[in-house]
């Protein structure tokens, strides 16, 4: 425990752990401001197809759709977000030389691998819990609650305003698993470098091209594609369908966990027995 | 011996002398009728059923001006109606103006027998090519209208009546209409995809219908709606 | 007195560069460990290894007669380290990065100790501020009060005079020696320097290319059987050939028409410029040096690698 609060007052110490705040904040206020002045449009441009022959009338640019939105642009600078603090908790540490340092004193590795994940995980889940307030509390304070329209690619989802709040409530649940996944895959990334751009970097790519992959859903790849962890990482998306998928939800989530812990394993053991030079 | 009466019986329908009006002032019978009702205020509970939607039972209220107007308010909430020209009102469906009038014969919508007319409107603004209408006689009542409009297929409305008959308006109104294809781009929507399993997927290339039920539960009829009321949000 | 630390035939090679090599040695308790070598000689690996920091490929580590790998934990507990440069959260203050090193330790440490120890190195009054603006020396000054915070019985110091001033080069040293004679601590220290060594060490042992070359107390080293006794002479090339055969010739270093080199006890001096003029020797100067810094350069300098235990 102790350790562990050394570790957090280390990381929220370090200005650039809020970057990723401010990060948040700016992409979200400006989705909102985008949203204040040309919401109608842009949603009018996606709607086409049903308002050709429904007339729909009411507030739809409403909080809870912008903080939808919001949610979905992020989905990619998430994981960086992440990745700029897992990624740099070993890594960063034999940049600055204070590694070396630090295992000289009595903690064994495997300790220092979890604590800096968890660590790693209690910053991202504060960057989500930050993310709900400046995407979701704040939308709603400017935009006011109302009945959520959801349009995925095949369906179009409505959702009653009182029926919403708890469908964020579990999806933030779901981000903070998916994006403790990113934050495994950083450290794990992060235990074979020497300074941190390198895993920074490496998770952006993996997470990227693997996005990308499942994405396309070309034949080739659908062997891999539902073991692909980005496939699963917008498992949160499903809370906002009718009915909720809660078996590929739970899938979903199993995946993540696995990688988690593959990921966190496979940390363990190269750090365990990685020569410290730096 | 059967057959024969039958046969008899076919040849007085088509006769037309049996009925009490003839095809057209039957048509305008029922016309007037329904424009008896200038507008009303009522609750409703709406049931979207739509392949590609996936929308909740809706609850509003629902303003109706004639000839035209209508508009449903969920406080504060989005609602979801057909578009204006194939609005749900039955105002609309029978076609305003001059009209030719067709008798297209009998037949029987829940057991009861109606008659049926072919109501070619010679105003073309309305969008309206045709509309077939089912009429019980005795009550003066349109049970079903199926209207084939320019732009927007055809629709399918069928009408029960019940508590508020004294007004001629319906309980339950169904509408059966020819939906457009809905699909998005996957790389804008990101869809998280859970499996669908391929007997659905059949189903949705087959089923173009959507089904709108609205379910009337109760009416404030002529009370003399301002315009105001449906000078709401649009789209 | 007792061994502390033990290695048994420790090698490291890193992409098949050997950088320790079958490395014997042992420290007992109280010594002043000189680890005399030069950059790149293997004394950080070795550093590493005893620390735990780099896995050995072969050999063992024993501390306090325990295996190393076996108790690194409770070991790592009674030991202070510096390696290399001494980092440390810049962000942070030189107060807060004690602070947390102290808790790493595993020790309640109360806030007293804190402030004492950066008394001893000298860094109170600038505690506050954060460790990117101090200078280098201050860094290793601070990377010293976290090796000593929680009061080890062992202290690793990795060249710890890098980057300090003639002044905290010399507080350094009085540092070392007051920790070992008035804190009976035991200190192994590195450099590749053999005057700064010289200065605190009661023990050495120097490294070359991962090899030991020799190993024992500093006193013994110094020996006057070690001095180097060079004569410069009036130029005359026969003197060398007239050694041939005499006792001086097996201490004989180098020779040159104007000058030859001895290795031998000092006090055979007075013999040797005796023999040296009665063989008609122009002895202008005689020079000897007692220091081991040639008898490291020469044995480091011509590649030495043959193994001498004195």
């Amino acid at each position: 425990m102790r350790l562990l609060s050394i570790e957090l007052y280390k990381i929220f110490k370090r200005p650039r752990t809020y970057i990723s705040f401010g990060i948040v904040t700016a992409t979200a206020l400006i989705f909102q401001l985008a949203m204040m002045s040309g919401g109608r449009e842009f949603f009018k441009f996606g709607m086409q197809n049903i308002t050709e022959q429904f007339d729909v009338q009411g507030s739809i640019i409403n909080g809870y759709l912008v903080a939808y939105l919001i949610l979905q642009s992020l989905l990619i600078q998430i994981p960086l977000l992440v990745a700029l603090v897992a990624g740099d908790a070993l890594a960063g540490e034999a940049n600055m030389g204070t590694l070396r340092l630090v295992l000289t004193k009595p903690i064994t590795r495997v300790q220092l691998v979890m604590i800096k994940f968890i660590a790693s995980s209690v910053y991202t889940v504060a960057l989500i819990v930050w993310l709900a307030v400046v995407a979701l509390f704040l939308s709603l304070l400017i935009f006011g609650a109302g009945d959520m329209i959801n349009l995925k690619s095949e369906t179009f989802v409505m959702l009653l305003k009182d029926d919403v709040m708890w469908r964020y409530i579990c999806a933030f649940g779901f981000a903070c698993l998916a994006m403790t996944t990113i934050a495994s895959l950083s450290l794990f990334l992060s235990a074979f470098a020497d300074n941190s751009i390198g895993p920074i970097i490496s998770t952006m790519g993996i997470v990227v091209v693997l996005t990308i992959l499942s994405n396309l859903e070309l034949p080739l790849f659908d062997a891999i594609n539902p073991y692909l962890f980005t496939k699963h990482m917008i498992g949160w998306k499903g809370f906002f369908d009718n009915p909720v998928p809660y078996a590929a939800i739970g899938k979903s989530a199993l995946v993540l966990v696995v990688y988690t812990v593959g990921f966190l394993g496979g940390t363990t053991f190269y750090f365990n027995k990685k020569d410290i030079n730096s | 011996m059967r057959r024969f009466w039958l046969l008899v019986l076919a040849l007085l329908f088509l006769q037309g002398s049996v009925y009490a009006y003839d095809a057209e002032q039957l048509y305008y019978k029922l016309r007037d009728k329904v424009l008896l009702v200038k507008d009303y205020t009522a609750d409703v509970k709406m049931k979207v059923d739509i392949t590609y939607m996936r929308i909740p039972m809706l609850q509003g209220k629902l303003y109706f001006k004639a000839p035209n107007k209508m508009r449903m308010e969920r406080k504060g909430g989005i609602s979801i109606l057909p578009r204006k020209n194939v609005n749900l009102t039955l105002n609309n469906l029978i076609p305003n103006g001059k009209v030719t009038v067709i008798d297209a014969g009998i037949g029987t919508i829940n057991g009861k027998a109606v008659r049926i007319l072919k109501v070619i409107p010679e105003d073309e603004a309305s969008g309206i090519v045709l509309s077939k209408i089912w009429i019980d006689e005795t009550a003066m009542l349109a049970l079903r209208t199926e209207t084939t409009t320019q732009n927007e297929g055809t629709v399918i409305m069928d009408l029960e009546f019940g508590k508020f008959l004294k007004y001629s308006l319906p309980d339950k109104v169904t509408i059966t209409m020819d939906v457009k294809e809905y699909k998005l781009p996957k790389g804008i929507t990101m869809d998280y995809s859970e499996v669908t399993p391929s007997a659905a997927k059949d189903e949705k290339v087959k089923n173009k219908k959507g089904v709108i039920e609205i379910h009337y539960l109760s009416y404030a009829v002529n009370t003399g709606l301002s315009d105001a009321v449906f000078k709401g949000e649009e789209e | 007195m007792a061994t502390i630390i033990e290695t048994r035939d420790l090698s490291k090679s890193f992409k098949n560069v050997d950088a320790v090599s079958g490395l014997s040695f042992s420290i007992l308790k109280g010594d002043v460990y000189g680890f005399l070598g030069q950059n790149g000689a293997g004394k950080s690996t070795t550093m590493r290894m005893l620390l735990g920091l780099i896995y050995p490929n072969s050999g063992q580590i024993f501390i306090n007669g325990t295996e190393f790998n076996n108790s690194r934990r409770y070991l790592l507990q009674h030991i202070g380290a510096i390696i290399e440069r001494p980092d440390m959260y810049g962000y942070l203050s030189g107060w807060k990065n004690l602070e947390i090193f102290a808790a790493l330790s595993r020790q309640q440490i109360p806030a007293a100790r804190l402030h004492a120890v950066l008394e001893q190195v000298g860094l109170k009054g600038r505690e506050k501020d954060k460790v990117k603006t101090y200078s280098q020396g201050m860094k290793q000054r601070l990377g010293i009060a976290i090796a000593l915070v929680h009061e080890p019985d062992l202290l690793i110091l990795d060249e710890p005079t890098n980057g300090l001033d003639p002044q905290g080069i010399a507080d350094m040293r009085e540092l070392i020696v007051s920790l070992s004679r008035e804190h009976g601590k035991t200190v192994l220290v590195s450099s590749h320097l053999l005057h700064e060594i010289e200065q605190v060490a009661t023990r050495m042992l120097v490294i070359h290319k991962g090899k030991k070359i020799v190993e024992g107390a500093v006193k013994d080293l110094l020996h006057p059987d070690e001095t180097l006794v060079e004569v410069v002479i009036m130029k005359d090339a026969t003197i060398a050939g007239k050694l041939a055969g005499t006792q001086w010739q097996q201490h004989l270093q180098a020779s040159t028409d104007t000058g030859l080199t001895f290795k031998l006890n000092s006090k055979y001096i007075p013999e040797l410029s005796k023999w040296l003029v009665m063989n008609g020797a122009g002895i202008m100067e005689i020079r000897t040096k007692h220091s081991l810094e040639d008898y490291f350069l020469s044995l480091t300098n011509d590649e030495v690698t043959k193994h001498r235990t004195v």
